[in-house]
């Protein structure tokens, strides 16, 4: 069967139309892996009994005539910090290298309703720290555009999957850019909802206050598609709100309404910012976007360049806070602890100094001082209130325009081992990425043209971001669905 | 005001977070927290004293629920899918070595 020119939609129309079983396309996926993901080492872990029951049950229910859902005997792939029950759940640490998930991720659980097929868990920046995946304590992945390149981070493993037709799509998550760029590195979409819209429940947390899963795809239906399946109010995280999408809205937008989008062009983020391939690419995305009959202007968010600070000064708190309790004690155990630990103290040491990777270490260390008694004001609060200028900056644009259109990354993806030594460098690509996620609001990544995969390596993929009001995801992925339509 | 991070500063830090460290990682922690503070100097020229700080994601206020298992209590968890998770426990207790050495 032809798994590169897969989307959702198409899988469906296939399996309704008996073209393929969904047991067999789960099948056609494992020998895809097994062919391509030596060279791209999108998989910690894969899944091939779990994922052969499940899709058998989709075949049995076809058999029988029943409806099933637009998901259903979907091959997907899963982050490995979101929990599936009885898949490992490393978040690629070395910490938690031996845990088995107990229970589904809330968005997961909404999956497995309508049916989906999950082939494995995906490499990943160590507990989402990084830009890169190069801080997975187990493995590199490549970005299969060009194996000398980085598939960003740290949803890398996800956007590489999904890229290289290894999954017909994927789940990531977004704390400061996470799915948006690798997705952007990858040419492939991705998607990260308001705050609030997909449950936190099951996701091992980063940083709690801006943590998102979303997903990430071949096209901006199939995103609305996944979007409108794991979105919704969970009881069990209190974050989550009742959401009101109209799902009819989202996978099938109405023309005459997306022409009347007013997009708005953030002066902070094309000047100085994209290098000259990047601008560009955003010159010919701005000028499809025109000539679908939307207009464009110039409008401006002056607080962008502390959106950086601004971050790394406020997540090492949160980071310091949940990961705290990875302490050796709740979930598994390094063996070579076991060996020397007498006291509960040797054990909190150990764990820590050998399961967390520099980054983690430097995030949790960072984090503790930030929140010292003497630093809070200048460091932790003053970074909250940056946040809340960051904020009322996008509700004050917001009042003129309804999208705002920006690139997702200054550079395409970057060479393997470029920024590794230095932190700073790495924290620099987010620019563009995490202002969106410290006031809360939609963004996806898109890729400016298709970048067919296997393509020759001729061109780096570049993607051009879409930002919008709260809950106004319908507004994004509306626009973006007519984009890849031109 | 934000001073330059010391090498006791560190030091008591990993302390407080639990993190043996050996001498490469501490010098290297040291050059680059630094590093970070020091280029993120950029935050302290901003005026933020009339602006209240963001303390979530969202405009949500408390959410509460009632108590017991049903109700996702951690009841829930301590029992079940929590309890799994721990590496030694006997009888849905967690075991821990000795405190004290």
């Amino acid at each position: 069967m032809d798994l590169d020119h897969l989307t959702i939609k198409k899988f469906h129309e296939g399996l309704l139309d008996k073209q393929f079983s969904a047991l067999e396309a789960a099948q056609a996926f494992f020998a895809r892996i097994k062919a391509s993901d030596e060279a791209i080492g999108a998989y910690l872990s894969t899944a091939e009994e779990s994922a052969a029951r499940e899709a058998e049950a989709v075949d049995v229910a076809l058999a029988k005539g029943d409806d099933v859902p637009t998901l259903a005997g979907i091959p997907l792939a899963i982050k490995d910090c979101i929990l599936v029950k009885d898949l490992p759940a490393t978040s690629a640490s070395k910490m938690l290298e031996r845990y088995v998930a107990s229970y589904d991720a809330g968005a997961i659980a909404r999956l497995k309703e309508r049916r989906a097929v999950f082939l494995g868990k995906t490499n990943m920046d160590e507990f989402a720290m990084g830009s890169s995946t190069e801080n997975s304590a187990f493995k590199k992945t490549r970005n299969p555009h060009d194996l000398s390149r980085v598939p960003g981070g740290s949803s890398g493993g996800s956007a590489a999957a999904v890229a290289a037709h290894m999954a017909v799509a994927s789940l990531g998550s977004d704390t400061f850019g996470s799915i948006r760029q690798p997705s952007a590195f990858c040419g492939v979409v991705g998607f990260k909802p308001t705050y609030g819209a997909v449950s936190r429940s099951g996701l091992i947390a980063m940083t709690s206050s801006m943590d998102q899963i979303g997903p990430i795809t071949q096209t901006v239906e199939d995103a609305a598609i996944m979007f409108a399946a794991i979105a919704g109010r969970d009881p069990v995280d209190a974050t989550s709100s009742e959401t009101h999408y109209d799902e009819t809205a989202l996978t099938n937008p109405d023309l005459g309404g997306i022409r009347r989008l007013r997009i708005g062009l953030p002066e902070e983020y094309f000047v100085d910012g994209p290098d000259r391939e990047v601008g560009a690419a955003m010159d010919e995305a701005i000028r499809r976007i025109e000539g679908l009959g939307l207009k464009t202007k110039k409008v401006s968010l002056p607080h962008t360049k502390y959106a950086v600070p601004a971050y790394y000064l406020s997540m090492p708190a949160e980071v310091s806070s949940n990961l705290a309790r990875l302490d050796g004690i709740r979930y598994a155990r390094i063996p070579e602890v076991d060996r020397d630990a007498k006291t509960l103290r040797d054990i909190y040491f150990k764990q820590k100094g050998i399961g967390f990777g520099p980054e983690t270490k430097r995030r949790v260390i960072l984090g503790a001082f930030v929140l010292s008694s003497g630093y809070y004001d200048a460091y932790y609060d003053r970074a909250q209130r940056a946040r809340t200028l960051i904020a009322r900056d996008f509700d004050r644009v917001f009042e003129d325009v309804d999208v705002l259109m920006t690139p997702v990354t200054p550079t395409p993806a970057f060479k393997i081992g470029e920024k590794t030594d230095d932190p700073l460098a790495m924290y620099l690509s987010d620019v563009f990425t995490g202002p969106v996620n410290l006031a809360g609001l939609p963004a996806i990544s898109i890729p400016v043209k298709p970048y067919p995969y296997p393509g020759g390596g001729r061109e780096l993929p570049i993607g051009f971001q879409l930002i919008g009001k709260k809950w106004r995801e319908a507004d994004i992925l509306g626009l973006g669905q007519y984009y890849e339509r031109i | 005001m934000a001073h330059d991070l010391t090498k006791r500063d560190l030091e008591h830090l990993a302390e407080l977070s639990r993190i043996a460290l050996d001498p490469q990682e501490e010098e290297k922690l040291l050059r680059d927290l630094g590093n970070i503070l020091d280029h993120f100097k950029e935050l302290q020229k901003l005026d933020v004293a009339d602006v209240p700080p963001m303390t979530g994601g969202t405009d949500l206020t408390n959410v509460f629920r009632k108590d017991g298992a049903a109700h996702g209590g951690t009841e829930n968890t301590n029992r079940g899918a929590g309890v799994s998770a721990f590496p030694e426990k006997e009888g849905g207790y967690l075991r821990v070595p000795p405190v004290f050495g």
